[in-house]
């Protein structure tokens, strides 16, 4: 949701100040703090060699031009648009090819910043969010020589290969649109591997959940979240509340996911896990505020991009946006590119999901739940453990 | 001659505002190279600049090679066919919502509600879009769009009629409509008009009732029908009685009263007017984009107050302010990757326009001008005090 600030004064004569559109960043569901750390996100304690070097072999790369199309909002976002951006960026220099990057200011400019990618004859586009998947597939389908990589879309199109509206998505996306990649995330590893820890390290036997709003990507860190608790303590107390159904305001509530926060830890609760943006800040505030009670972040280390609230945060559930980007888009320059709707999770190469390094709280995951954590991510990896079950991935849960 | 300084009379504030706010915003874009580069470039306006009409019209004047900038005109046909058609596609919701505005303001009327009343036209247009989906293309579009405008119109009802019966000012009226209005529908979608398949909530898909392409990639039918209405509008305003009618309310209320003419009827009259010229940008928009997403936002409603000032509420200027905004946001992009400037600059220099077309008094004195107010005064609306009525 955008919402435009209308600064009106009337006041004597006359002064309008119109504009200053400030337009909140489109809800991902996953909006929340920085990914700038590549490197740290890479050192994820969970992960028994995440930080593999992409798989293309650099011999046989090309140089290629990568633009970008964010989603609407601003670039620094501390989310998505930033994370893709700088994947992109670091793919571009890599191959020894350039970027460039446009910032979209509303839905409906999203088919003209595209075409004025291809109107510059890039190599690669990386367009962001699910928003933006629609004029993707349809940009993909009249550029066949021009590569589309979309970040958090899944391709749906019809037998023609055209955008379906109908959702049926009969066509088969990786042959009709050869040149067009869909990146999604398996949400509910990661949420897993953070019910792990938060079940562990929970005394009262009671934890939380704040989500933004219950799209698929919350829901599924949630019941990802609650699975992986109850697999250490199987009569553990999983407390969630959905912030808001306007993901404009779920994702953007710092005061309300305070008050919830502050509700769950009255409840008992000494573990929160926040799914909710901003919202979440507010949820991590509250539980920084109280002494014995921990915090989990979500989608890129947070105790980096929040540092006044890492004491209390322990890990984040992490979707590594930045490397998944990079190597997708090297993926084109070694012409390895895949195309279709691919999922990332933990079996993919570099690991796509994951926890965060724990700094300063390092000491609270002992062996043991380092052992477990270990053996969990392993068991994702081989797909031998699946993170919805027994509770299923949905808002119901069966 | 006389006629070419009426011109001039009616132009030389807008000019002269965009030309100042272009000049500050050179500023900020040299300015703001200092935070991309070691130090500050000079000529990163001159880029800038250059590369936003680029992407707004193929056109071409300079190459900057390294430091120096060699006068070079040129013009790539294929690259301008496509450039132009954007900039009218982004012109053609601003001239719908800048009239929306500019025939409020003949009638004394200060309409910004805009905003609101695209919403719910491009809801309305949704909604009966998604229903007609499967009719035949010409049925299915005219449904839709006229969904849209009388969506937009009954949205610009609520305020004029509370105007004319209540005296509830339209400023302080259609500033709440527009929360309401954003609020309302977000919830409606994300509760009730929500389709199952897509990962975030969206009304269902317009099919055939999808904006006819006309012209290249996105010359679409609205383009055309915004032009019509330009015309529809100059005839309705200065050629008809009604628009004399709207004319003297808006100059002189109590004399349209003591002329027998209804100030009431009227108010109500030029709102649904002014809703259904937004209730159509909005319908364009979403019938373009092909569904209403419940994170649907957009800023053409409040464009379109620049527009109809920066145009003295006539529909020529409106027309030609919509171009001129509409070229910014179609070139904006191309300045985006080829002078690396943050495209707020684009929202910067709406701002300044807007600062100076206000600070109307003070460029008329800079410029000691014969430009006298031969208009009874779209600023005279806008700055006018909440206290008096037409009614």
């Amino acid at each position: 949701m955008h919402k435009r600030s209308l600064g009106l004064s009337l006041v004597g004569s006359l002064a309008i100040i119109v504009g200053a559109c400030g337009t909140a960043a489109t809800p991902t569901p996953s909006s929340s703090q920085a990914a700038s750390q590549p490197a740290a996100s890479a050192s994820a304690p969970a992960a028994s060699g995440s930080d593999a070097a992409p798989s293309a072999s650099t011999s046989a790369m090309k140089p290629i031009k990568v633009g970008v199309v964010t989603d609407v909002g601003q670039l620094e976002d501390k989310s998505f648009n930033q994370s893709s951006n700088e994947g992109a960026k670091a793919a571009a220099t890599e191959s020894g090819g350039s970027h460039e990057v446009i910032v979209t200011k509303a839905i409906s400019d999203y088919a003209a910043n595209i075409q004025t990618l291809i109107d510059a004859d890039f190599d690669v586009i990386v367009t962001v969010g699910f928003l933006i998947g629609t004029d993707t597939a349809k940009a993909a389908k009249a550029n066949p020589d021009v590569k589309f990589v979309g970040v958090d879309q899944g391709v749906c199109v019809d037998e023609a290969g055209a955008p379906d509206g109908t959702f049926a998505c009969k066509g088969d996306a990786a042959t009709l649109l050869p040149n067009y990649q869909g990146i999604v995330f398996a949400e509910a590893q990661p949420g897993y591997l953070a019910g792990i820890v938060a079940g562990s390290i929970s005394k009262s036997g009671t934890i939380g959940a704040v989500g933004g709003t219950n799209v698929p990507a919350v829901v599924n860190y949630w019941r990802g979240y609650e699975n992986g608790a109850k697999s250490i303590k199987s009569d553990i107390k999983v407390l969630y509340q959905e912030t808001d159904p306007d993901p404009s305001k779920g994702f953007n509530d710092q005061s309300k996911g305070k008050t919830i926060a502050n509700q769950f830890l009255s409840q008992g609760a000494d573990v929160i896990f926040q799914i909710a943006g901003l919202t979440g800040q507010g949820a991590l505030e509250a539980v920084c505020a109280k002494d014995g009670a921990y915090g989990i972040g979500v989608d890129v280390d947070q105790a980096v991009s929040l540092p006044t609230l890492s004491k209390c945060i322990v890990t984040s559930a992490e979707k590594k946006l930045v490397d998944t980007v990079k190597a997708v888009v090297l993926s084109v320059a070694s012409d390895t590119f895949k195309a279709g709707t691919v999922p990332y999770n933990a079996a993919s190469d570099p690991q796509a999901i994951g926890l965060s390094a724990y700094h300063d709280n390092a000491a609270l995951i002992t062996p043991e739940i380092q052992a477990k954590l270990d053996a969990a991510l392993a068991a994702l990896k081989d797909g031998s453990l699946d993170p919805c079950a027994p509770i299923k991935c949905t808002v119901a849960g069966s | 001659m006389t006629s070419l300084r009426r011109i001039w009379a009616l132009a030389a504030i807008p000019v002269v505002s965009i030309l100042l706010a272009l000049l500050v915003g050179s500023l900020l874009i040299s300015a703001s190279s200092l935070a991309t580069s070691p130090s500050l470039n000079p000529l990163l306006p001159l880029i800038a600049y250059e590369s936003l009409l680029q992407g707004a019209t193929g056109l071409s004047f300079i190459d900057v090679t390294g430091g120096a900038i060699t006068f070079n005109p040129s013009i790539k046909p294929d690259q301008a066919a496509r450039a132009l058609t954007s900039t009218v596609a982004a012109a053609s919701p601003l001239v719908l919502t800048g009239l929306a505005v500019g025939v409020g303001f003949k009638a004394g009327l200060f309409n910004i509600g805009g905003t609101g009343q695209v919403l719910v036209g491009g809801f309305a247009a949704a909604l009966v879009g998604g229903t007609v989906a499967g009719q035949p293309a010409p049925v299915a579009v005219t449904m839709a769009i006229l969904a849209g405008a009388l969506g937009g119109a009954a949205y610009g009802f609520i305020p004029g009629f509370l105007k004319a019966f209540t005296g509830a000012h339209e400023v302080v009226s259609t500033i709440m409509l527009n929360s309401l209005a954003a609020f309302v529908i977000v919830g409606l979608v994300n509760d009730i008009f929500k389709i199952t398949g897509p990962s975030f909530a969206r009304s269902a898909d317009v099919g055939n009732a999808a904006m006819p392409i006309l012209f290249g990639r996105n010359g679409n039918l609205g383009i055309l029908i915004s032009l019509i209405l330009v015309v529809l509008v100059y005839v309705l305003i200065y050629r008809t009685p009604l628009g004399f009618e709207i004319r003297t309310v808006g100059a002189n209320p109590s004399a349209a009263r003591y002329a027998g003419m209804s100030p009431r009827r009227l108010v109500v009259l030029t709102m649904s007017l002014c809703g259904m010229f937004a209730g159509l940008a909005g319908a364009f928009e979403i019938l373009s984009l092909g569904y209403y997403p419940a994170v649907f936002g957009t800023s053409i409603g409040f464009s379109g107050i620049t527009v109809a000032l920066l145009g003295r509420a006539h529909p020529v200027g409106i027309l030609l302010a919509a171009i001129l905004l509409g070229a910014m946001q179609a070139g904006a992009p191309s300045m985006q990757i080829t002078a690396k400037v943050p495209i707020e600059i684009i929202d910067v220099i709406q701002g300044l326009i807007l600062l100076f077309l206000a600070a109307e008094s003070v460029i008329r004195h800079a410029l000691r001008s014969r430009t006298e107010r031969v208009t009874p005064g779209e600023i005279g609306t806008v700055s006018r005090s909440y206290g008096d009525s037409t009614t």
